[in-house]
């Protein structure tokens, strides 16, 4: 049976920081996961926290660090030293990111026109996180044919008055209700590009790959040009879907600001999320780059203990089962969109690898009348409860298995989408799972 | 309604219905290697699971008595290779290449198949015949004249990689060699058999029977090492290459061909171990999963199953493999095979190439080397898959190697013809290293 130090269980953020941050240290990784998630559908961007009425992340994670019971309490400590490692991880990999934990959180267009608060994204987005000068126009640009992104719509959308404010962005929007920035005119245009002509369904994998060719995105981006000076005048921003290149961002990213006449920000689409699968990519390329070994495709059906410690992961195969020894485990298997959670018809939430005691409020508060509300939904905060070192506990307190750690939205006491602390928690829990196995090797 | 009608209908829908569990979240367009490079298919997403609402829609009362079952809303699908990554990278395990295969069947039922596609599927008649003509028949498939023809005739891509025949099949040269005291070969015609702790069952399927004896040999010869000897049965053909074309009826034949001679040893003991990733994975998984095939027999045999790398690392999981390896000073790219893949077991052959002193494998970490089986070698399919390989043909190149390595034969033809460097079995660099151990 082959020996790992450590097995990490799922490939999002969190079990890739962990297994980044182990096989950094030497240690023998294996990380599987049944599939992709988190990445491939979430806008790429490392939303630490954006509470209503904060002006930073960093503010939002010392409120949400001040509420017993949130994962932040035990890990805020760990977030800086997380975010910095990861930014550097996947930099290398040639993916920068914009923005700092202390820095005012800024308000950017979503695609169907609404606003969200960020504070990190992909330098693609990054000229979204510069304020609004006076004078300045918004072009948002769309692409014949494709039908994910609808500029007019979206452009009278933000035309609109307090939806620069955001739900959510608090006093943001001042006491007067007036916005705090936005531009002075938003415009919207649509192009046809490079060999699209006619095409009324294309999509945002074909159009990202499109990109990567250089030939074809220095014409397309000629055309681009073309609209947006034909749109207005003046200083201002393109706000165009996330398409600009899978393979080549870097690439389209320096093609972009030499062709177009204006700084242009990428806006996060439905998934597939473009900017998703680059971090993905990034984090892969890092995880591999450093020696770990990753297996996708076959779910864990199975964790095999002795007492208080786990001992041998077994995975699905086409027959039999895969089994593989292992000192430690990371549970990184996500909330119940990952399936790291399953309601049961009994009205009890279970985790289905270990069955560890879940923390979750009882079924009657499963339903929210409201599941768009700025409160989220009852069931964000349902996860496993841990000790400072994360692994798992009882109800009474009592450490469930010394050699498990979990991490990432499996984590009780969090909203992840109410509070945008999902990204944040993440990492800091991946780097804190990991660091806790180092020290204990170190120790032993 | 039979048992055997219930079973298959169980079978059935457990594919046909995972396409509830889709969440359409495009994950598999993502990873989809011949969206990447083609418009001609759009994606998994949507000649799978979502065209199958429309499939299993006329499977309900009332449409069900005017809508043939599976009819496909969506003919892009026969642009599906089959190479089953979308099923691995699905996170709601919706089985999304095997939906494909299966409404490619379905939507082919009924019409007399292409003469080309028929002759894909008859590998062991076009084996024997093409053993027979060896000579003639590998100088005509290099002549240029004679590929234009074939191509304009049948369709099969003029610089399509198709393997030489081998001078003679694998089993007469076995038939030759069993005769030798401690060859380690069995054939049906042996009085006794060696029990199931000394001999495995070897599975050789077409492509070591017909083109490349060298690489069951190769096998053998590491078994045998390993106190293992080789009981050769009868076989025909897996049926992989008929399903992937469509003829299901005449693949079930073959299944059921096999399953009649194996079960029997897998009941008693026996491990039945082929060099051929694809032929052991149709056992382990396609003859349920596609043809629908689930019975006591089937399944004794699906569980007695092994890929020859990952026999040989069980072993030495269990201290049982002999590790006296020689030294192969050499770099070595390697593929995983999509259908390796899809096993579930790792990438066994890297574990074993970390044994041999001396040895650099390299993983080339590509999805797909474009062939797919019969995929690549179509007329209309061929530029597709070689630009789905493009990525991997030119990392091998970039190497500093002589050859290549990989587990499946038609990877193995294509990867060989695009980059100009023999591509060997796994198991032939093992063998070539247990004869590089220095003997005292």
């Amino acid at each position: 049976m082959p020996t790992a130090d450590v097995v990490v269980i799922g490939a999002g953020l969190a079990g890739l920081t962990a297994g980044i941050v182990l096989v950094d240290a030497g240690a023998r990784v294996e990380l599987v996961a049944r599939g992709h998630a988190a990445t491939h559908w979430t806008p790429g961007g490392f939303d630490m926290a954006a509470l209503p009425g904060m002006m930073s992340s960093a503010a939002g994670i010392e409120r949400l660090a001040a509420r017993a019971g949130h994962p932040y309490a035990l890990l805020r400590g760990d977030v800086r030293a997380a975010l910095a490692f990861l930014r550097e991880a996947v930099a290398a990999e040639g993916l920068t990111y914009r923005g700092a934990l202390d820095d005012p959180l800024r308000t950017m267009p979503t695609a169907i026109g609404g606003t969200r608060r960020v504070g990190i994204v992909p330098a693609g987005q990054g000229s979204a996180l510069d304020p609004w000068a006076t004078g300045e126009r918004l072009v948002v640009c769309g692409i014949d044919g494709f039908k994910d992104f609808w500029p007019s719509l979206i452009g009278a959308s933000l035309a609109r008055p307090g939806v620069w404010a955001g739900p959510g962005a608090g006093a943001g929007a001042g006491a007067d209700g007036r916005e705090e920035g936005r531009p002075d005119r938003i415009e919207s245009v649509s192009v046809e590009l490079p060999g699209q002509a006619g095409r009324r369904n294309v999509n945002a994998l074909e159009l990202g790959r499109a990109f990567d060719d250089a030939a074809w995105r220095r014409e397309a981006f000629g055309r681009i040009a073309r609209a947006v000076e034909a749109s207005g005048h003046g200083p201002g921003r393109i706000a165009f879907p996330a398409v600009l290149g899978i393979t080549d961002h870097a690439g389209v990213l320096r093609d972009a600001e030499e062709i177009l006449p204006l700084p242009v920000f990428e806006v996060p689409l439905v998934p597939p999320s473009l900017p998703g699968l680059r971090l993905y990519q990034a984090l892969r390329a890092a995880f591999l780059r450093r020696g770990g070994r990753m297996s996708i495709g076959e779910p864990v059906i199975r964790i095999d203990a002795d007492g208080r410690r786990v001992t041998t992961v077994v995975l699905s195969a086409a027959v039999r089962e895969r089994l593989i020894r292992t000192d430690a485990v990371i549970l990184a298997t996500g909330g119940i969109a990952g399936g790291g959670l399953i309601g049961l018809a009994d009205g009890r939430l279970q985790e289905p690898l270990l069955d560890l005691p879940v923390e979750a409020p009882p079924a009657d508060g499963w339903f929210s009348a409201d599941p768009l509300s700025g409160d989220g939904h009852p069931l964000e905060r349902a996860g496993i409860r841990t000790d400072a070192n994360l692994h798992p506990v009882d109800p009474a307190g009592q450490v469930v298995f010394d050699n498990v750690a979990i991490v990432g939205t499996l984590l009780a006491g969090q909203r992840y989408l109410a509070e945008r602390c999902g990204d944040g928690v993440a990492m800091a829990s991946g780097w804190r799972a990991a660091a806790a196995l180092i020290q204990g090797r170190a120790a032993a | 309604m039979s048992i055997q009608d219930l079973v298959r209908e169980a079978t059935y829908l457990e594919v046909a219905m995972s396409a509830d569990e889709c969440l359409k979240c495009n994950v598999c367009n993502t990873v989809c290697p011949v969206a990447r490079v083609t418009d001609l298919f759009p994606g998994p997403k949507y000649v799978g699971p979502q065209a199958q609402r429309f499939r299993m829609a006329t499977l309900l009362p009332p449409q069900s008595d005017i809508a043939p079952k599976d009819a496909s809303p969506d003919h892009w699908v026969d642009y599906c290779s089959g190479c089953g990554i979308c099923t691995l990278a699905c996170p709601a395990d919706v089985k999304i290449a095997e939906i494909n295969n299966r409404s490619r069947a379905e939507m082919k039922a009924g019409h007399r198949p292409k003469l080309r596609d028929w002759l894909f599927g008859q590998t062991d008649l076009v084996g024997r015949v093409g053993v027979i003509f060896a000579p003639i028949a590998n100088w005509s498939f290099h002549n240029r004249l004679i590929r234009r023809m074939l191509e304009l005739v049948m369709g099969i891509h003029r610089r399509a990689p198709l393997p030489d025949f081998a001078r003679r099949t694998l089993r007469t040269t076995l038939r030759r060699e069993a005769r030798t005291a401690g060859s380690g070969i069995v054939l049906p015609s042996a009085a006794i058999e060696p029990p199931p702790d000394r001999a495995v069952v070897f599975f050789h399927g077409c492509a070591a029977n017909y083109y490349e004896p060298h690489v069951a040999l190769a096998a053998i010869d590491v078994l045998r090492r390993n106190g293992y000897e080789t009981i050769v049965p009868k076989q025909v053909c897996c049926g992989l290459p008929l399903m992937n074309n469509g003829l299901y009826a005449q693949a079930r034949e073959q299944a059921h061909s096999n399953i009649d001679v194996l079960a029997d040893y897998a009941r008693r003991g026996y491990r039945i171990v082929g060099t051929s990733t694809s032929c052991t994975h149709t056992f382990k998984a396609e003859y349920r999963e596609m043809l629908d095939i689930d019975d006591a027999d089937a399944q004794a045999v699906a569980a007695a199953t092994w890929d020859i790398c990952e026999f040989l690392v069980d072993l030495h999981e269990r201290g049982r493999l002999d590790t006296r390896f020689g030294r192969l000073d050499e770099q070595l790219p390697y593929h995983a095979p999509c259908q390796l893949k899809s096993h579930g077991i790792g990438v066994p052959a890297m574990d074993l190439f970390a044994l041999v002193p001396g040895l650099q494998a390299i993983d080339m970490d590509h999805d797909c080397c474009g062939v797919a089986g019969t995929y690549g070698l179509k007329k209309e399919k061929y530029d597709i898959a070689m630009a789905v390989g493009d990525p991997l043909f030119r990392k091998i190149n970039a190497t500093d190697s002589t050859q290549a390595a990989c587990d499946s034969e038609t990877c193995r033809w294509q990867i060989q013809t695009a980059t100009g460097r023999p591509t060997r079995h796994p198991v032939e660099i093992l063998a070539a290293a247990y004869d590089a151990y220095p003997t005292a």
